[in-house]
């Protein structure tokens, strides 16, 4: 072969690798009907964030900024407020039957779909069956589990039948988007979970413009809007992979809103010119948790994989007490958390008006107590190094503390609890795992000890309640092996009980259960910390029991600063 | 004749690498601990009915391969089952149909997403080698020009630093410097709504987001040709046909590019090949850094959710560009050197 067909050989791989890799989409296009104003420079709100929709398809979201932009984009037939309660959006009345086994959902007229095609009953019944049929809908599908049917009687008349009464419809209600049907209905079965939903159709205060996985979502102002219109024109969800990028930018004037930030950068952000810091409970506040494993012999899910190697001290509820009266809550949430939190209590954080138990009182913060119970009950530090033996000597007082190695907080924390404890003489073998290797020793394995973890909750109680079910100890959400009897069952009777003031006092009682038997020692409820520019937009909604200023309640009050 | 043969064998070796490569990946991932179904996900909505669903949905709840239901934990399965239905055959399967899967986070067909990501990787990579190789030759020249002299010990010093500075950190000390006192964006490709325009305006967008995350790629790189460059300068300099050619009465500037640049470039364009080849995946600190959305931060995310189908996506492309980096690099270089053929 000549040299010039070799070089030849040599330009065509290369060349060929190219332009097999190159020429793909990098983004969704534009969608018709979606453009943007052209006659005047547009009014942008741009928002900094660290996450970014996994998918546009509210059927398959998991992740909390994708439930963000379908808050944004869609409507519902309520809409979660910032004190915990749910207002009528696209329905202008919600009517039970006296048996509470249907409602007659009225829905207002003259709404549009982001197309122009009208929105009626049967894009709101279709939408109910179609989240109620997909078995496969990762969060949708809990929120339909007492549901029947959903028929469309006229254009503005909807009747939902029920298959057993519930309490709270307005929560269950609020996160089922009205999808239109003339674009879903091909989209049905094993298909919609698929369906990637560039255009994102639907009938709220904004609209799809413009989407790129993993670097921005562009929306803008619906001008057909039935409710409150934004006052602005665009907003811009841009994600940082880096979190020192993301204060970077607000502090330079490249964002209006940063949703988050870590803490460190807290005293940096407030004597930044120009900037305000904001904190408080979120919308949907997350918490912390101190997971003990207690998993008895009987309960060990051992066909599901239960190994159930947690330390037998911890069965023992006079220990799990002791450790609850030697954890300082409030020198962690001020060390920690720098102050911004508050302690915790029980599973349900503290922002869950009413469902949050305002009677308890916490284990006080008493080392001397808490000594004194383990010496009363036998654990005693009989060779005097510093670290109680089970009261048969044989074993130390030693857990395995682990957490996952993607928490901010969790290494200073465990760091903290590590001495707190050591001080009734317990000792932690202290280790951060990878979150899915924990979640492999967790549960259903229950191959640990303790674990400092978390959740994130909703608006509404009874999922968070639901993990401490003994049927979900083989599921594996059951992840401490908690198991009471009176608990299940009330939580079976809170899920029914229509009585509001019932059902708060059922799920009092089963947080006063919890908390007796310390299934979790939650250490603090972890506030939302925001900032945003004060020299571009004003109207900021940081008034309210909850914080989240992404929330569309905050987005259509913003307006730009008049200069 | 001789040289096709050669062509042949080295192409048949980098298909058996590829091969090993693809294999190797199926299995590195399964023998993670975790459950994709569960991956990163600490929500009470999502409960144990869902987790079974997405298993059925993406075929984890299939074994792995004959014999083993799953590598960790390790369960031990049938071994007579029909090998079409295990996870691995389902995988090369469609493989030799160009079917990359579908994410799980993002339900998307891999193949469309992995695009779209090697296309900003190599927009990102691309300018940045190219200015720290012509750069890097030149100075490497230069420096070994002037060996022994300020400017000499000026530029070792230079690329030694440079070549040491951890990514991440130059990456932030520029990103800080740029935005603050230069205003430069921190994120991104676009600034807010200008993805929409055309032409001119979106290319000097680009252009604008690619200065922080160009610069660091490139001082990073830099410092390596200037090294390599410099170094067999000089031996090139040391041989007696530059002694020759300074004898002749041919200036500095001949004796340097029509008689060292030439010999000293092998060993720079072999280094070449190979550093297009792993910086496709080795820019990933930058792209975190900048929030540049290119192949190495998808992998970064993919990680942390598990993302099987997206990571061997992702591998895969890695392990194709380094192993035809690497067969590119051989052949340029047998092409350059006939005395390898030879050989």
């Amino acid at each position: 072969m000549s040299r010039k067909t070799w070089l030849l050989v040599l330009l065509i791989i290369p060349a060929m690798i190219l332009s097999a890799c190159g020429g793909a989409k990098t983004e969704t296009p534009v969608v018709q009907g979606t453009e943007v104003p052209t006659t005047k420079t547009p009014v942008i709100v741009r928002v900094g964030y660290a996450g970014s929709p996994d998918t546009l398809n509210p059927t398959a979201g998991i992740l909390s900024e994708a439930w963000t932009m379908y808050g944004l984009v869609y409507s519902s037939i309520y809409m979660p407020q910032y004190d915990n309660s749910f207002k009528l959006d696209i329905a202008d009345s919600v009517t039970p039957s006296a048996d509470n086994m249907s409602y007659t959902i009225k829905i207002k007229p003259n709404v549009m779909f982001h197309d122009g095609t009208p929105l009626t009953a049967k894009d709101v019944a279709f939408s109910l069956n179609f989240y109620r049929e997909g078995v496969d809908f990762p969060y949708m599908n809990g929120y339909t589990t007492s549901f029947a049917d959903a028929v469309a009687q006229d254009d503005s008349t909807v009747i939902l039948t029920m298959n057993t009464p519930v309490p709270n419809i307005d929560y269950l209600l609020a996160y089922l988007y009205i999808l239109p049907e003339h674009i879903w209905s091909a989209h049905t079965g094993a298909a919609a979970m698929e369906f990637d939903n560039a255009a994102m159709i639907g009938s709220g205060p904004f609209k799809m413009v413009d989407y790129a996985q993993g670097e921005f979502v562009h929306l803008a102002a619906n001008p057909d809007y039935y409710g409150t219109k934004p006052l602005v024109d665009e907003v811009v969800f841009q994600t940082f992979s880096n979190e020192d990028a993301l204060v970077q930018a607000i502090k330079t004037g490249q964002v209006d809103m940063i949703t988050e930030f870590p803490l460190t950068a807290l005293a940096t952000l407030t004597s930044t010119d120009n900037v305000k810091v904001v904190s408080g409970p979120g919308l949907a506040p997350d918490l912390n948790d101190i997971i003990i494993n207690q998993v008895s012999a009987d309960n060990c899910p051992v066909a599901d994989g239960g190994l159930c190697t947690g330390h037998p001290a911890l069965q023992d509820v006079v220990v799990r007490q002791a450790l609850a009266h030697a954890t300082d809550k409030q020198q962690l949430v001020d060390i920690v958390l720098l102050g911004e939190g508050t302690p915790g209590l029980t599973l349900i954080p503290d922002a869950l008006i009413p469902w949050f138990n305002t009677s308890i009182q916490d284990y006080t913060y008493d080392v001397a107590a808490a000594n004194q119970m383990l010496e009363t009950a036998g654990y005693k530090d009989v060779d005097g190094d510093g670290v109680r033996e089970m009261p048969d000597g044989t074993t130390k007082l030693e857990f395995r503390f682990n957490w996952p190695s993607d928490s901010t907080v969790a290494p200073r924390a465990a760091e903290m609890i590590s001495n707190m404890w050591g001080d009734i003489g317990v000792k932690l073998q202290l280790q951060a795992l990878d979150p899915d290797a924990l979640t492999s020793i967790c549960c259903p394995a229950f191959d640990y000890d303790i674990m400092f973890w978390g959740w994130g909750s909703d608006p509404d109680p009874s999922f968070l309640l639901s993990v401490m079910l003994t049927d979900q100890i083989p599921t594996g959400m059951n992840e401490t092996g908690f198991s009471d009897a009176t608990f299940d069952d009330l939580y079976i009777q809170q899920g029914q009980q229509l009585d509001k003031e019932t059902r708060k006092s059922e799920i009092w009682q089963m947080q006063q259960i919890v908390f007796d038997k310390v299934a979790y020692i939650i250490p603090f409820y972890t506030n939302a910390v925001q900032a945003y520019r004060t020299d571009t937009f004003t109207g900021w909604i940081t008034d309210q029991p909850k914080l989240e200023l992404q929330n569309v309640l905050s987005l259509v009050a913003v307006e730009p600063i008049k200069k | 004749m001789k040289r096709f043969k050669y062509l042949l064998n080295k192409i048949k070796w980098a298909v058996f690498a590829l091969l090993f490569v693809l294999v190797l990946n199926f299995f590195l991932f399964r023998v993670l601990p975790g459950d994709p179904a569960r991956a990163g996900v600490k929500d009470p909505r999502m409960t144990a009915d869902s987790q079974q669903a997405i298993r059925v949905r993406f075929g984890l709840d299939k074994p792995v391969i004959n014999c083993f239901v799953s590598l960790n934990p390790l369960k031990l399965g049938n071994c007579l089952i029909n090998p079409l239905q295990t996870q691995f055959f389902i995988y090369f399967g469609n493989l030799l149909q160009g079917d990359l899967g579908i994410s799980y986070q993002t339900n998307r067909p891999v193949g469309e997403m992995l695009g779209g990501f090697l296309l900003n990787t190599l927009i990102l990579i691309g300018f940045g080698q190219i200015i720290a190789i012509f750069l890097g030759i030149f100075l490497g020249l230069i420096a070994a020009w002037k060996s022994h002299t300020a400017i000499d010990f000026g530029a070792m010093t230079f690329s030694l630093v440079a070549w040491s500075l951890p990514t991440f950190w130059l990456g932030i000390v520029l990103l800080f410097l740029g935005s603050t006192y230069l205003g430069l964006p921190v994120v991104g490709k676009f600034s807010a709504g200008m993805s929409l325009q055309e032409g001119w305006l979106k290319f000097l967008d680009v252009a604008k987001h690619l200065i922080l995350p160009t610069l660091t790629f490139t001082v990073v790189m830099l410092g390596e040709y200037m090294l390599i460059m410099r170094s067999t300068v000089l031996e090139v300099l040391s041989e007696d046909y530059i002694l020759t050619a300074k004898a002749k009465g041919l200036n500095t500037f001949q004796i340097l590019v029509d008689h060292a640049l030439r010999n000293a470039m092998l060993p720079m364009v072999t280094i070449i090949a190979l550093n297009l080849g792993f910086t496709v995946a080795g820019a990933i600190q930058i792209e975190s850094v900048f929030s540049w959305p290119g192949l190495g931060l998808a992998i970064f995310q993919a990680v942390n959710r598990r993302d099987y189908p997206v990571l061997q996506g992702a591998f895969l492309i890695i392990a194709i560009t380094v192993i035809f980096a690497n067969l590119f690099a051989e052949l340029l270089y047998s092409y350059l050197d006939p005395r390898v053929q030879a050989s």
